[in-house]
């Protein structure tokens, strides 16, 4: 992994997307097993569309889960001192998810040096499932 | 079913221990496709300051759901039907890293309620290890979608 220098990124700069998918049923059935959430929403297509769906639905989780990869791929996730985000669409099986990252905001300041990231998950329409931001701490 | 309100906010739900286990890690990165080799080798993760393979940013879920079968309990008390469950926000401020075969306690309240059109429940909860130090805080915002 490549030491990324607070110097060498820049306000605006986009940092390595990844791109998973299409989703299939079978991921989110994994997933669940790996976090414990087998809401039948994620895992069962009857079920899910007793449950006013039209379908299953991925797991939030899942797809922030996948979205933390663009972080931890760029930069040591040691210095990561916050990773939020809002969900904003659901995803489901079938997309395919691109995953991307764009530096917001750089800050120096009493000798604190952090740096904001912007991510976004959309599927190849452009559909918004998660957006949200990581910060990075330079010692 | 309780009908969820204001008064519960403050709250307590299940505080708890759980084991980290190493598989249930790789479990995990398996499943969300982590291949950074820091997350896999020992010997790669220790070259950037750690002392193991630490789980992954988003590994608390795991912990949320394995480490407390009771979450569908805690939630129907509260007046939080999960058939309708939507998950709004997440977000976590990191202190420590989580490390396989750590003992933690997991202990969570609801920060808030908003009761609307959509109604509205924050959770924060603060993840510990056997030090009593903390590792993570955590804070999760859910609606629940109208009838």
């Amino acid at each position: 992994m490549k030491t990324i220098k607070f110097d060498d990124v820049n306000q605006g700069e986009e940092i390595p997307s990844i791109e998973f998918g299409p989703i299939k049923q079978m991921d989110l059935v994994r997933y669940a097993g790996a976090s414990g959430d087998f809401n039948p929403i994620h895992t069962d297509p009857t079920l899910a569309k007793e449950y006013g769906l039209d379908g299953t639905i991925a797991h939030g989780m899942y797809i922030m889960s996948q979205l933390s990869r663009v972080c931890s791929n760029w930069i040591n996730p040691n210095q990561v001192s916050n990773y939020n985000v809002k969900f904003r669409g659901m995803a489901i099986p079938g997309e395919t998810i691109i995953c991307t990252g764009k530096i917001k905001r750089k800050t120096e300041k009493e000798g604190k040096r952090t740096i904001l990231v912007a991510l976004q998950a959309a599927n190849s329409e452009g559909d918004i499932k998660v957006s949200g931001d990581f910060t990075v701490i330079f010692i | 079913m309780v009908q969820l309100s204001k008064d519960i906010i403050g709250t307590k739900l299940s505080n708890f221990e759980y084991e980290i286990g190493r598989e249930k890690i790789k479990e995990f990165l398996l499943a969300i496709g982590e291949e950074n080799p820091i997350y896999h080798d020992q010997e790669e993760a220790k070259k950037v300051g750690y002392s193991d393979t630490p789980a992954p940013l988003t590994f608390i879920t795991s912990i949320n759901f394995w480490g407390n079968p009771q979450w569908l309990d805690d939630f129907d008390k509260l007046g939080i039907d999960v058939k309708k469950l939507l998950h709004l926000k997440e977000s976590y401020d990191y202190v420590k890293p989580i490390y396989p075969n750590m003992k933690v306690n997991y202990s969570s309240q609801v920060a808030d309620v908003k009761i609307g059109k959509m109604n509205m429940v924050t959770l924060v909860a603060i993840l510990k290890d056997e030090k009593d130090d903390t590792l993570l805080k955590q804070e999760s915002t859910i609606i629940i979608r109208p009838e």
